[in-house]
């Protein structure tokens, strides 16, 4: 009995094809039963993200007739017809137990190292194990994928930093204050980056928002979007004195906040600590800020500069993520190897012999 | 007990030795540390201490049972007595992953300390009656030798805040990877290792002021009185302007290392000119 895979992921195929063949969480136990009751497998998962739809099968057929059967079964369940291309991969052993544990170990993850996918994996799992639809091989195959990221988390950096401009932003805050809770936030210019930027804040602890914007319903939209609240964009600066993070992104051709600006304001706020996050180009804040005591400055480079150098970190992770892959996926192939000879050797046909 | 290499007599000496041997290599892997950017979690530097923080105890032990009271009678033993509590609060620390590093940046004071105590003059023998002894005078001792290794270790909690200020300011993606703790951490840390540095430091002036002294020396006019009174008006005014926002981050980071390096380096030159802690 083998593992074999069939799926289509973000790297072989776009989103209006993922989502024809995406399975709702609800529909997955009927599926399974049916995949087999059909005979196709023995054992069976579906992981059905919005990245990713896979189904993993143990099965005693031959792969070659497996993954045929698989496909067959796929377009009829979906009621879709096959893709013509490669959007659609199958992989047998040993290929098969190897991508198992690159997804959970978030290697085959859009954003390479994310831990989501281990969750999601997690879910779909359980889903297949509380009805029944797994045994001896795929539960093996799955602890060990589960083991593998465990390991893969605690001994390599591929999971470590941020590579959105935004969770830098976050990261960055974080080595300054040392929680970001009970600090006010302001967004000045309502941007899809500011946006996104003040979002991460508010989930790490960010105690409110303040959003100024030329168009004031823009701002009052974001506000309560946000749950804060608008203030006029002539009125900024007055708010100035009560944040502690300030996310600039507005389409001003010159500086809104430079030096002279900005140096009476930290007296009145007793020299806290302040993060200015510019996102603007051309750049809101003058650079020159970054020199006053207490004052933090970043521009859209500097976050992208530490993202990209994260993700670097991370692509050179890869080689050792897979070195820990090859070692634990080894003995599980191995052992399955052997647990395949003896049931062949048991098997109704040899046992006639 | 004089200093005796190769009889018994000085082996609290050899074992000191060796803990100052320990926070020289300490020192020096601090440097990879420093030159990695600390970069990821490391234990090294944190076993260096506590190999060192061991051999120090024992030494300090060894020659405190031999007194049967708290070893801070010359030179040689406040310094150890005051590195000694630098090194447990900076293992203390330790314990939380974020302020491991901490340790990275005491090393070198508790190097150049250590073999500065070494020096055999700064050991010399003492008379039937060491210079501290009674209840009071141990009391006096000691809480100044804690506020002293407080004020160590305050300063290295300054260093690395200004460290770590640099590089969120100056080299932002050396300050992203590092795997130091907020700077408002670090402050805060500064700030209470100061404010009990502080305390003591009242306490153990206070105790002094209650020892008897000579008819003959004048107590408002005495070299290390005067010195001690400076030092901790010195503390009283940074921590008073920290508290009214007057001076703050870097400003009160730097304030903290020049007080912590005009007490090392002015320590040993008063405690010499004083008539009242000379046997």
């Amino acid at each position: 009995m083998s593992i074999v895979v069939i799926g289509l992921s973000h790297r072989t195929s776009p989103v209006e094809l993922r989502e024809r063949f995406a399975f709702a969480e609800n529909r997955i136990p009927d599926v399974l039963r049916k995949l087999r009751g059909d005979g196709l497998a023995t054992e069976a998962v579906i992981l059905s993200t919005c990245n990713r739809v896979e189904l993993y099968i143990a099965t005693p057929n031959e792969p070659a007739q497996a993954v045929f059967d698989l496909k067959s079964f796929l377009a009829s369940v979906q009621a879709q017809p096959m893709p013509d291309g490669n959007e659609l991969y199958t992989l047998h052993e040993p290929h098969s137990v190897h991508h198992l544990f690159k997804v959970a170990c978030g290697l085959d993850s859009m954003v390479l190292g994310e831990t989501e996918i281990l969750g999601q994996l997690k879910k779909a799992y359980d889903l297949a194990l509380q009805s029944g639809h797994t045994g001896a091989r795929l539960n093996k195959a799955f602890q060990g994928a589960f083991n593998v990221a465990k390991k893969v988390r605690t001994e390599t950096n591929i999971q470590r930093g941020s590579i959105s401009v935004a969770s830098v932003a976050v990261e960055l805050a974080e080595k300054i204050f040392s929680t970001l809770e009970g600090h006010e936030v302001m967004v000045i210019g309502a941007g899809d980056t500011s946006e996104k930027t003040a979002r991460a804040l508010l989930s790490r602890g960010a105690k409110s928002i303040v959003v100024a914007n030329r168009s004031y319903e823009r701002a009052e939209v974001l506000a309560k979007d946000l749950g804060g609240r608008a203030v006029k964009f002539d009125d900024w600066s007055q708010e100035f004195d009560k944040v502690d993070i300030a996310i600039s992104s507005t389409a001003a051709p010159h500086h809104i906040l430079d030096t002279a600006k900005l140096e009476p304001i930290m007296k009145l706020r007793r020299n806290r600590p302040l993060l200015l996050i510019d996102i603007a180009v051309p750049r809101d804040i003058d650079p020159e800020v970054n020199h006053l005591d207490n004052v933090y400055l970043y521009n859209v480079d500097d976050l992208q500069t530490i993202a990209n150098d994260y993700l670097i970190q991370r692509k050179d992770e890869i080689a050792k993520c897979e070195k820990i892959i090859e070692e634990k996926a080894k003995p599980l192939l191995n052992r399955d190897a052997g647990y395949v000879a003896s049931c062949a050797k048991n098997s109704p046909e040899t046992l006639q012999a | 007990m004089g200093v005796d290499w190769l009889t018994g007599n000085g082996s609290d000496r050899h074992l000191f030795l060796l803990a100052v041997i320990l926070y020289g290599v300490s020192m020096i892997y601090s440097v990879f540390l420093w030159r990695k950017g600390f970069r990821r979690d490391d234990r090294v530097n944190f076993f260096l201490l506590l190999g060192a923080f061991i051999f120090h105890s024992s030494a300090l032990f060894q020659r405190g049972f031999s007194f049967n009271r708290c070893p801070v009678n010359n030179l040689f033993e406040m310094m150890m007595f005051f590195t000694w509590t630098t090194t447990i609060a900076c293992l203390s620390m330790g314990l939380m992953p974020k302020l491991r590093f901490i340790g990275a940046f005491a090393s070198p004071v508790l190097f150049a300390v250590g073999v500065f105590a070494l020096m055999p003059s700064l050991d010399p023998p003492h008379g039937d009656k060491p210079v501290f002894s009674g209840g009071m005078e141990s009391l006096h001792a000691a809480t100044i030798m804690l506020a002293y290794g407080l004020f160590g270790l305050c300063a290295a909690a300054s260093a690395m805040f200004l460290t770590q200020q640099h590089n969120l300011k100056f080299d932002k993606l050396r300050a992203a990877l590092s795997f130091m703790p907020s700077i408002e951490r670090l402050d805060k840390v500064a700030t209470r290792l100061a404010l009990a540095g502080f305390i003591l430091l009242t306490i153990g002036l206070a105790a002094g002021g209650q020892l008897p002294h000579r008819e003959s020396v004048s107590y408002w006019k005495e070299t290390k009185v005067l010195w001690s009174a400076f030092l901790w008006l010195l503390y009283v005014g940074l921590l008073f302007c920290r508290m009214r926002g007057i001076v703050t981050g870097r400003r009160f980071a730097f304030g903290l290392i020049a007080v912590f390096v005009f007490l090392v380096l002015t320590f040993w030159g008063t405690h010499l000119l004083s008539v009242l802690h000379q046997p």
